[in-house]
């Protein structure tokens, strides 16, 4: 308990020594986690908004126009019993005019000109939710569209793909980015810890000299590594949620994407937790980093 | 206790120490003398496992230091005290901290610390300035807490490389007093010293270096 107690004190120590060294570091962390975080932010709230829009999409499952009563109704069976569909509304042909008649009304003169109804009868399918991705889309539509009866099958694919494209691209870059602005994290916590272990070198001597092992040595070290991670990466998250919130008041106040602000969203308070301990973690990391090349430097 | 077989070190493949063959018995106290560059730190360094000889054996306790892991080494040094010219006291620390750090890499409970670091005080006679910091202690005085950090876990042995280097005479003849009695408690003493003084007050054995070889091991009744 003692040992503990003088590991913790000397950590503190270690900071209070190097104060502007460490004030700086933890400022340059916080402002690399929070680079990664804008990414994050931006990653996290496309990616809401294209499941949420997914789950808005509806596939049409137009039939063939001389179908019977009986084949209808094998169709919508088979269709009942595939997994990949969450939920399924038979549309008429009489139903798809009068909406049609109800959503375009000026434009309802041109179909009484043809004289027959030219719309198909169709099933508006919603797919359950792990179905929805637009790989899995697509391999629905193009399974579906070879049973006997159906004609077509269609959704807004373009749209879909392009949405996933964009999530995945960026998913891709806050991979690139996270990775670049960590490793320079590390490199920020190590020189720090270098410093640390320089201008402590004396007493690491001594420590060493009455016979204090390794593991005793280096504690207060990693400790220190630790710390600054973490108070980086919490930093790095108060200044993006005071950014966040600031953008969202923009957007609040600018009339024409009135309603957006209510679709964005912060990181939740698990993502926070797991960002801090990454902070954590990066920090140890960089502190270890010194300390192996400082133990090859005495060695 | 000690004993060197045929021990050679080199920097820079000079020889500081040069085929050196000596024993120690449990309970010595023995002087080594010579000029500087005589190789007699580097002797202290492989006695404590910082260097590793290059040819030959050293044995301390039967143990062979050339067969000690890394990891084996500060368990080796809590058993022995190390007395430095420069005293490598923490300024920042009182002289309770300073005393009390081998015990405390050692894991000792608080009640244990305590005990030791006032018998330890009490030995060098600076009980009394054991919330003091270093900076404001007398030269001497960090000399003698410099002693009781050395002593205050009960080493088997008691290296000091120069340790009167800085100080007078007087202050000289004290620390010499101090080591022969720990010495008479029992603890081998092993001082690395070029003074005059020290050789004139000790009266013990004296093995003389010169460019890294033992030219004599003048044995002096106590």
């Amino acid at each position: 308990m003692r040992r503990l107690l003088y590991l913790l004190r000397e950590a503190v120590a270690n900071v209070l020594t190097n104060r502007t060294t460490t004030l700086v570091a933890v400022a340059t962390t916080a402002f690399t986690f929070a680079c990664v975080g804008v990414f994050l932010l931006l990653y996290v709230n496309l990616r809401a908004m294209a499941s949420s829009f997914e789950q808005d999409i509806q596939v049409m499952v137009y039939l063939q126009d001389d179908l019977t009563e009986q084949a209808r109704t094998e169709i919508e069976q088979q269709l009942k019993l595939d997994r990949a569909i969450g939920s399924l509304t038979f549309v008429s042909k009489e139903r798809a005019l009068a909406d049609f008649q109800a959503q375009f009304p000026s434009e309802s003169r041109l179909l009484q000109g043809l004289g027959q109804n030219p719309l198909p009868a169709s099933f508006v399918v919603t797919l359950a939710s792990e179905s929805r991705s637009s790989d899995a889309m697509r391999r629905w539509a193009n399974r579906t569209q070879l049973i006997p009866g159906v004609s077509q099958v269609q959704y807004n694919q373009e749209w879909v793909e392009a949405l996933a494209g964009i999530v995945r691209y960026l998913e891709v870059a806050a991979i690139i980015v996270g990775v670049i602005l960590s490793a320079a994290s590390v490199t920020i916590i190590a020189n720090t810890i270098r410093l640390a272990l320089y201008s402590r070198r004396e007493e690491i001597e001594i420590l060493s000299l009455i016979g204090a092992s390794t593991t005793f040595i280096r504690v207060p070290y990693l400790l220190e590594g630790a710390a600054l991670g973490l108070c980086g990466s919490a930093l790095s998250l108060a200044i993006l949620k005071a950014g966040f919130e600031l953008f969202r008041h923009q957007i609040h106040s600018a009339t024409r994407f009135l309603g957006v602000d209510a679709l964005l969203m912060f990181f939740s308070f698990d993502m926070c937790l797991v960002l801090m301990l990454v902070g954590l973690f990066l920090g140890s990391a960089g502190s270890f980093l010194s300390l192996l090349r400082f133990g090859e430097g005495r060695a | 206790m000690i004993q060197l077989f045929h021990v050679s070190k080199y920097y820079d493949r000079r020889p500081a120490l040069s085929d050196v063959t000596l024993e120690i018995e449990k309970g010595e106290f023995v002087l080594l003398m010579g000029p500087s560059g005589a190789g007699k730190s580097t002797l202290l360094k492989l006695l404590i496992g910082a260097e590793r000889p290059d040819e030959g054996q050293i044995l301390v306790q039967g143990r062979s230091l050339s067969k000690l892991r890394p990891s084996e080494i500060p368990v080796l040094r809590r058993k022995v005290g190390i007395v430095l010219q420069d005293f490598r006291l923490l300024p920042k620390k009182t002289v309770f901290d300073n005393v009390s750090l081998p015990l405390l890499v050692q894991g000792a409970s608080a009640t244990e610390i305590r005990r030791k670091v006032a018998e330890a005080l009490r030995a060098v006679g600076l009980d009394h300035k054991k919330d003091l910091f270093p900076p404001g202690l007398s030269t001497g005085e960090q000399q003698r807490i410099c002693i009781a950090r050395a002593i205050v876990n009960g080493p088997i042995m008691l290296l000091a490389d120069e340790p009167t280097g800085n100080l007078d005479p007087d202050l000289t003849r004290e620390i010499i007093e101090l080591f022969k009695s720990i010495n008479a408690r029992g603890t081998t003493i092993i001082v690395a010293t070029h003074d005059p003084h020290v050789l004139a007050q000790v009266n013990r054995r004296v093995i003389a270096l010169d460019h890294g070889k033992v030219v004599s091991r003048e044995q002096v009744a106590s």
